[in-house]
């Protein structure tokens, strides 16, 4: 059998600053192949970042450590798991791994600190290890993800289409600061970002998972996603290397890396919009009569008036909606935007080309927009949100830019502003 | 094939004051050695910027007194900044300058990418509005909640209490000296000092901040305003409240 997978590439380049001011990488990166007891691959990459303030001092090994750990906690684990055994794995990235990885880095820098002059004057403080952890699997039949912090996982699909999967929460993490490893709550913390999706996934082609240092370096998240669609096709490892050092140069001066994962081409799946393909004709069986089907959520079914480009925006994110959390969530400023100023939204629909999910944004603030029940729920969630930044501490609401009826009902299921 | 092409950007570092230019602000030449600190303060927090080139240094200035106004309204690069002299007279109207400072904290202007910036209040007296109301307004907003605060008390008349509401919460059992309480300058040295550190060490710090773990921990490091750890203040000052030089103010 073919593996499912190419054998990921990872690059860390020191960031210009560290660079500069003599300080080590603290980022670390870490691609392995494992083979199961069923003799199929699982391969795995890795990336973590040291946080490096003075009281990660040691951060730089922190992250080394932590991306071996991963790999002994995979490798461990992987013999009494069947890679067929998806639901064993879902809980294992949620739970049992984060729980090995965190036992094994922690066994790892306690010995490391014990090999130091200072392990024999003062107990170990975690954090002066301190560091996140991204890690992804890739099996045959699906991939997973796991860990904690501040990276970024983003999903390539076969039209080059770069969607964000995976980042880490507002809640979790603030300006600068970002969960870590070394916190007493690092598996919960793990298991929130944890995932397992089938690859019956239409259409994804590649992951390109990063630490913060290369987001953090483009001038926008719109940049960091076509950087993430190309990226995942290259193949020159020194390319990779050049243009990370540019980047980290050009930008935010930390350090960076990336881990890169690529389909293997394989029979059957040599046309790479196929699967888009496939998707189109379900949703225009859907959109042509089908919709009895119960399916348990309603379908996307934009109306008869919207933009074929907002419709057709629709009809992307409704077709998975497990990334629609991601793929929304970093509009936030724009619907900020969007509540103060009214004409904003008559700009984005005028040349909904430029940026079809803003245009998507404006359609439901006016209440154009109808799409499926997922889609609806989550724009549901970040317009109050977005309400509720613009409140005022009083708690009245603003001058009413926002019309009664585009509130979320109360009580009800949440819908997408002026939907129904 | 050849690395994606795309567009990078250093992160902006907003960095503004809030200067009290109310009446008492002309008494024993205060507004004068205000004036004249920012402006020597300038080529060092040039050069500071010149070393930090992945912050890219943006100066901003709001005066308040009977109402805020910007008196240098546009984030100008520190490099291009020629300073204006403010100008003292009026009341003290600290809540709506901190309205007026809450107006760019937002997102936009506020840019996705922009490090937390650095909010520098400097006041010689009591507010005489809705300080709490604008305070509130203020800290609201997630720019504000991420940014270094800081405050200058100039002379013993400062309102030490509402300064230190702006900054936060001092951390638990910190004692002796400490930047994350208001700093007391009662004379132009020590005031020189003050705005020195802030726009160069200051400004180091935040330009090239490492990662912190999350305040969600728990841990030591997530009190208010731990998101930047702040550098030492100048080693002539053992404690804010230990002024060099003659009491003027």
């Amino acid at each position: 059998m073919s593996p499912a997978w190419g054998v990921p590439r990872v690059c860390s380049v020191i960031g210009a600053a560290h660079r500069r001011q003599a300080k080590p990488c603290q980022d670390a990166s870490l691609s392995r192949s494992l083979t199961g007891g069923d003799g199929q691959t699982l391969q795995l990459m890795a990336v973590a970042d040291g946080h490096g303030s003075s009281r990660s001092w040691l951060s730089q090994i922190g992250s080394e450590l932590a991306c071996a750990a991963a790999e002994q906690a995979v490798a461990a684990a992987l013999p009494d798991t069947p890679l067929a055994d998806s639901r064993a794995w879902r809980q294992l990235l949620q739970r049992d791994l984060p729980l090995a990885i965190q036992r094994r880095w922690q066994a790892a820098i306690e010995a490391d600190w014990r090999r130091r002059p200072e392990g024999d004057q003062q107990p170990l403080q975690t954090v002066t290890y301190g560091c996140t952890l991204g890690l992804v699997l890739l099996a045959p039949q699906w991939w997973g993800c796991t860990g904690l912090g501040d990276w970024d996982l983003v999903g390539v699909s076969a039209g080059g289409e770069a969607n964000l999967l995976s980042e880490e929460d507002d809640d979790t993490a603030a300006g600068e600061a970002t969960a870590s490893l070394c916190l007493p709550q690092a598996v919960a913390l793990c298991g929130q970002r944890a995932c397992l999706e089938a690859l019956a996934t239409p259409g994804l082609q590649g992951l390109v998972l990063s630490t913060d240092g290369v987001r953090k370096s483009c001038a926008s998240d719109a940049d960091f996603l076509a950087l993430c669609s190309q990226v995942v096709a290259l193949e020159d490892a020194g390319e990779l290397q050049r243009g990370l050092e540019q980047i980290t140069s050009a930008g935010s001066g930390d350090d960076v890396s990336v881990a890169i994962a690529r389909r293997a081409p394989t029979q059957g799946r040599g046309s790479p919009r196929r699967p888009w393909r496939a998707g189109l004709i379900l949703l225009t069986l859907v959109g042509a009569g089908l919709g009895a089907l119960s399916l348990g959520q309603r379908p996307a079914t934009p109306p008869a008036g919207l933009d074929p480009v907002v419709a057709q925006e629709v009809q992307r994110l409704c077709a998975d909606p497990t990334h629609l959390r991601a793929n929304l969530t970093p509009r936030r400023a724009q619907l900020l935007q969007l509540l103060r100023d009214p004409a904003a939204a008559q700009r984005m629909l005028a040349s909904p080309a430029q940026d079809p999910l803003g245009a998507l944004l404006a359609a439901s603030r006016q209440g154009q927009l109808r799409g499926c029940t997922a889609l609806e729920q989550q724009l549901a969630r970040l317009w109050g949100e977005a309400r509720s930044a613009t409140q005022p501490p009083n708690g009245k609401m603003p001058t009413p830019a926002a019309r009664s009826d585009e509130r979320p009902r109360a009580g009800g299921r949440p819908t997408a502003a002026g939907s129904r | 094939m050849a690395f994606p092409n795309v567009r990078l950007s250093n992160r902006p570092l907003h960095f503004i004051y809030l200067c009290d230019c109310s009446g008492s602000m002309a008494a024993q030449g205060k507004m004068q050695a205000l004036n004249q600190a920012i402006r020597q303060s300038l080529p060092g927090m040039s050069e500071v910027a010149r070393q930090n080139p992945e912050a890219r240094v943006l100066v901003r200035a709001l005066r308040f007194a009977d109402h805020a106004a910007w008196h240098l309204a546009d984030p100008t690069p520190v490099e291009q900044l020629q300073w204006r002299d403010l100008e003292a007279g009026g009341i003290t109207a600290m809540g709506e300058a901190l309205e007026l400072l809450a107006s760019v904290l937002q997102s936009p202007p506020m840019e996705e990418r922009a490090l937390p910036p650095v909010l520098v209040l400097i006041s010689d007296g009591q507010p005489t509005d809705d300080f709490e109301g604008g305070l509130a307004r203020l800290m609201c907003l997630p720019w504000a909640q991420k940014a270094v605060r800081l405050s200058i008390a100039m002379g013993h008349d400062a309102d030490l209490e509402v300064l230190q509401q702006f900054i936060g919460p001092e951390p638990a059992g910190q004692r002796g000296r400490s930047p994350r309480r208001p700093l007391q300058a009662s004379n132009a040295t020590t005031l020189a000092q003050y705005i020195q550190w802030a726009s160069t060490a200051v400004v180091g710090a935040a330009s090239m901040p490492a990662s912190q773990v999350s305040p969600a921990s728990g841990s030591p490091s997530s009190s208010p305003g731990a998101n930047i750890p702040l550098p030492d203040l100048p080693p002539t000052l053992l404690d804010p409240s230990d002024d060099v030089g003659p009491l003027v103010w």
